[in-house]
């Protein structure tokens, strides 16, 4: 990504821990809260979605817009976010 | 494969490889999104079903057309007025060459087109033919043939024919001022 911004900087700098759901690029109050609601409090559950899924794009790009309706942009930087964190961490 | 909520974990999987969808273990928060990537592929693969039949009657149907196109041609070149106009005559030289390149596509198309998208085929026309009319013309029913000018012929002669008039004018007073420079010379 030619341009990451502050908060994908943040994420992928450290072990996520039990960091919120929010703190992952792309997801925002609003999104956060509907992954919230369907039981991704935390963004280790998201991890967790993402490894299920192969770490494949286009799948997790597709749940994560069935399960809270994130749009192209959204979806693309919080895939960004947890594909680098992967590769420093996993 | 009406109901795949109630098919198990592995049957769901199963059919995903069937599909050709890249997949990973099949867990009850990934269920869901799994149960419609199949349906949009039974969906797909529905849909492509009728769309190869349909290059197939299309194949038929521009052949069909095509020997139907022989006719204006002819027509053209027995019109009367064409000597006023020789651009007629160019365009019905350009047809009749269009009639030559035209099939020479058209045979290639038919081979390729059993496995493509009928909607490919517009495209190599407009590259091919020299006219605008010659890609409308071979995908239109007969009855409609006649309206395949952009602008109508007499719409064209009576251009041609105001240009003429005035380039006459232009010329008969052009003729006055001649006379001048010849006087100065002398």
């Amino acid at each position: 990504m030619s341009s990451t911004s502050k908060k994908h900087k943040d994420f992928v700098a450290e072990p996520m821990g039990e960091k919120k759901v929010m703190a992952l690029a792309g997801i925002g109050d609003a999104l956060g809260r509907r992954l919230e609601e369907k039981g991704f409090d935390k963004a280790s559950l998201v991890l967790g979605q993402f490894l299920v899924l192969n770490r494949n794009e286009k799948l997790f790009r597709d749940w994560l817009k069935d399960t809270c309706g994130a749009n192209s942009k959204q979806q693309g930087d919080c895939y960004g976010c947890l594909k680098e964190w992967c590769d420093s961490f996993l | 494969m009406s109901t795949l909520s109630s098919k198990s974990d592995q049957e769901i999987s199963v059919l995903l490889d069937e599909y050709g969808i890249k997949h990973g273990p099949v867990v009850d928060s990934t269920r869901s999104l799994y149960e419609k990537k199949i349906l949009e592929a039974m969906g797909n693969k529905k849909k492509a079903k009728p769309s190869s039949d349909k290059t197939f009657y299309r194949e038929e149907e521009e052949e069909v057309t095509y020997v139907r196109y022989r006719t204006p041609v002819s027509v053209l070149k027995h019109d009367p007025l064409h000597h006023i106009n020789p651009y007629l005559r160019s365009r019905s030289e350009y047809s009749s060459q269009d009639f030559v390149d035209n099939t020479r596509v058209i045979s290639w198309r038919s081979g390729k087109q059993s496995g493509r998208e009928h909607h490919d085929t517009p495209s190599t026309y407009s590259t091919m033919s020299y006219s605008n009319a010659t890609p409308v013309k071979c995908s239109v029913p007969v009855p409609e043939e006649k309206s395949h000018r952009l602008i109508p012929l007499w719409v064209q002669f009576l251009v041609f024919l105001a240009v003429a008039v005035f380039l006459y004018f232009v010329f008969c007073n052009m003729e006055s001022t001649h006379s001048e420079p010849f006087k100065q010379v002398k």
